[in-house]
C-alpha cells in the first residue's frame, strides 16, 4: 500500500513537472536569450531528417486507402466518391495522425535519448553551473523546431497521400482523373483545412514536451536511458491518439460539423 | 566560506547524507574521500545548489542558499568552477566550442578575440592542436583538461570543485591533471576534490574529510589522517603500502 501511495505521488509530481516544463518551454519563445542556431539545428534534425520516411509512409497509406475504397465502392457503383473519401480521411484524420506518430517515433525518441544522455553525463548540470537555463537552451529550440516542422511535414505528407490515392484511383481503378481532382477540390474547404492544420501544432507541442521531460528526468544509467526513451515514445503515441479524439470533437463543435 | 549546518539529503527513500556539518574557507585545499555511493558527488552538487537539501542549511559566502530559486543561484555559482567526472563536455560541440561556450554566453568578445582566448587557454594545457576535435575523439586526460579550461574561461572562480578528477586516468595523465589543479589553486583560490584515490588526495590537499554512509567520520589534516584508527581510512591508506608480492604470495608455495 505504501509503495502504491509513493507511486501515485511520483506520478502526480511527474505530471506537475511536465506541466511546468511545457509552460517554461513556451515562455522561452518570447524571452531572451534566444538560441536561434539551436532552433535551426533542431529544424534540420526533426524536419529534414524525417522528410523521406514521412514521404514514403504517406505515399503508401494514400495508395492503400484508395485501393481499399476502390474494392469496396466499385461493387456499389460509388467509385466517383474515392477522391472525396481519400481527401477527407487524409486531410482531417490520417495525415496529421500518421505524420505525428512517425515524428514521435523518430524525433521524440531521439530527443529523449539525447537529453537523457546529457542528463546522465552531467552536461545538463554543467549548463546550470555555467548559468545557462537548460529549458531555454535545450527545450525551447526543440519545441520550436517541432512546432514548425511537424505541420510542414503534415502538409507535404497529405499532398503525397492524395497523389498516391490518385495513382490507384485513376491507373488501377480506372476512375476519371477529372472526377478525382474535382472531389479533392471540394474537400479542400476552410473547415477541413483548418481541422487538419490545427492538429499538427498540438501534436508537435505534446511530442516535444513529453520527450524533453522524459529525457531531462532520466535516472539510472543505460537501463534508465532505455526506459526514458521507451516512455517518451509510448506516452507520445497515447497522447497523440487521445488528443486526436478530443480535438476532433472540439473542432467539430467549433467548425459546425453536423453529426 | 562554505558552511553546511546539519544537512540531510535523500534520493527518494534512499538517504544519502545525514546531518552533515562542516565549514570550508574558499582558500582551503580539501579532499573528500569515501567509497562509491557514500554521497561525495551529492555533496558537491549541494554546494552549487544543483540539489536542495531535505533539511539543514547551506550558507555560501554569508548567503543562505538553501531555498534559493534557480535565478538567484546563478550569482552564487559564479564563485565556483565545477568539473564533473569524465569532464561532461558537450557532445555536440568540438573542443574549441566547449571552451568558448561561457565566453559566448557572458562576454561580448568578437570571434577573433574568442579564438585567441581559447588558443591561450588550451595552450596552457598543451591542447592547442585539439581545438577541432570532438569530445569522443579525446582521451580521458584530455577530456579533464579541456573541462577544467572551460570552467575557467568565462569566470574567475573563488574555488574549484573537482569530482573524481583523476579517476580512470593512467599515472602520466593523472600527474598532469594534478599539476594543473595545483597550478590553478593560487591567489587565495582553493579547491574541494572528491576522490577515492588516496595518492592524489595526499598530494593535492591539506585537509581531508572521509564520508561513510552519508556521515563525515573523519575531518583533519594529513598527519591526523595518517594516524587515524578508523578502519575504512586504514583500508584506504593500505594502498600507499601495498603488501609486497613476496609476502602476498607467502604460503602459496
Amino acid at each position: 500500500m505504501k509503495r502504491e501511495t509513493i507511486r501515485i505521488k511520483e506520478w502526480i509530481s511527474d505530471l506537475q513537472d511536465l506541466y511546468f516544463l511545457s509552460f517554461q518551454g513556451l515562455l522561452g519563445l518570447v524571452r531572451r536569450p534566444f538560441y536561434s542556431k539551436d532552433v535551426i539545428d533542431q529544424m534540420d534534425y526533426s524536419g529534414a531528417g524525417s522528410f523521406f520516411i514521412i514521404l514514403l509512409i504517406a505515399l503508401f497509406i494514400g495508395m492503400a486507402l484508395s485501393l481499399q475504397l476502390s474494392a469496396e465502392l466499385s461493387g456499389m457503383g460509388f467509385k466517383m466518391y474515392i477522391g472525396r473519401i481519400v481527401g477527407v480521411a487524409i486531410i482531417r484524420e490520417i495525415g496529421p495522425v500518421m505524420a505525428a506518430l512517425v515524428f514521435a517515433g523518430r524525433v521524440g525518441s531521439g530527443m529523449a535519448s539525447e537529453l537523457g544522455s546529457m542528463t546522465l553525463g552531467h552536461q545538463v548540470d554543467t549548463l546550470r553551473v555555467l548559468g545557462v537555463d537548460p529549458v531555454r537552451k535545450l527545450v525551447t529550440p526543440r519545441l520550436l523546431g517541432c512546432l514548425i516542422m511537424l505541420p510542414a511535414l503534415t502538409i507535404i505528407g497529405d499532398t503525397i497521400s492524395i497523389l498516391g490515392g490518385y495513382y490507384i484511383a485513376v491507373f488501377v481503378s480506372h476512375q476519371s482523373s477529372a472526377v478525382y481532382w474535382s472531389s479533392i477540390q471540394d474537400v479542400l474547404n476552410f473547415e477541413n483545412v483548418v481541422s487538419g492544420f490545427v492538429k499538427p501544432f498540438i501534436f508537435a507541442y505534446l511530442i516535444a514536451c513529453i520527450s524533453c521531460y522524459t529525457g531531462l528526468s532520466t535516472k539510472g544509467g543505460a537501463v534508465g536511458l532505455r526506459r526514458a526513451t521507451t516512455r517518451a515514445v509510448v506516452a507520445s503515441f497515447v497522447m497523440i491518439v487521445v488528443a486526436d479524439f478530443i480535438l476532433t470533437r472540439v473542432l467539430f463543435y467549433i467548425l459546425g460539423f453536423s453529426l | 566560506m562554505i558552511v553546511f549546518d546539519r544537512v540531510s539529503f535523500s534520493y527518494g527513500t534512499q538517504e544519502v547524507l545525514r546531518d552533515v556539518s562542516f565549514s570550508i574557507p574558499f582558500n582551503e585545499r580539501v579532499a573528500i574521500l569515501g567509497g562509491s555511493g557514500d554521497g561525495k558527488t551529492t555533496l558537491l552538487k549541494l554546494i552549487v545548489g544543483l540539489l536542495k537539501p531535505d533539511s539543514g542549511r547551506i550558507v555560501i559566502d554569508g548567503k543562505d542558499i538553501t531555498d534559493k530559486e534557480e535565478d538567484e543561484l546563478r550569482e552564487i555559482r559564479t564563485k565556483f568552477s565545477i568539473v564533473f567526472q569524465e569532464g561532461a563536455l558537450f557532445d555536440s560541440l568540438n573542443v574549441k566550442e566547449n571552451v568558448a561556450f561561457g565566453l559566448r554566453e557572458y562576454t561580448k568578445m568578437t570571434e577573433e578575440e574568442i579564438d585567441q582566448k581559447v588558443r591561450e587557454l588550451l595552450g596552457e594545457v598543451g591542447l592547442e592542436h585539439a581545438m577541432g576535435l570532438m569530445p569522443e575523439e579525446l582521451s580521458g586526460g584530455m577530456l579533464r583538461r579541456v573541462a577544467i579550461m572551460r570552467s575557467v574561461a568565462a569566470f574567475d572562480p573563488k574555488m574549484f570543485l573537482y569530482d573524481e578528477a583523476t579517476t580512470g586516468l593512467d599515472p602520466v595523465n593523472a600527474d598532469i591533471t594534478c599539476r594543473l589543479i595545483l597550478d590553478l589553486a593560487h591567489g587565495g583560490r582553493g579547491f574541494i576534490i572528491v576522490t577515492h584515490k588516496i595518492f592524489d588526495a595526499l598530494r593535492l590537499a591539506e585537509r581531508f574529510m572521509f564520508l561513510k554512509s552519508g556521515s563525515i567520520i573523519f575531518d583533519g589534516d594529513k598527519d591526523q589522517l595518517m594516524q587515524s584508527s578508523v578502519t575504512e581510512i586504514q583500508v584506504f591508506l593500505r594502498e600507499l603500502n601495498p603488501p609486497s608480492r613476496a609476502s602476498s604470495h607467502k604460503g602459496e608455495d
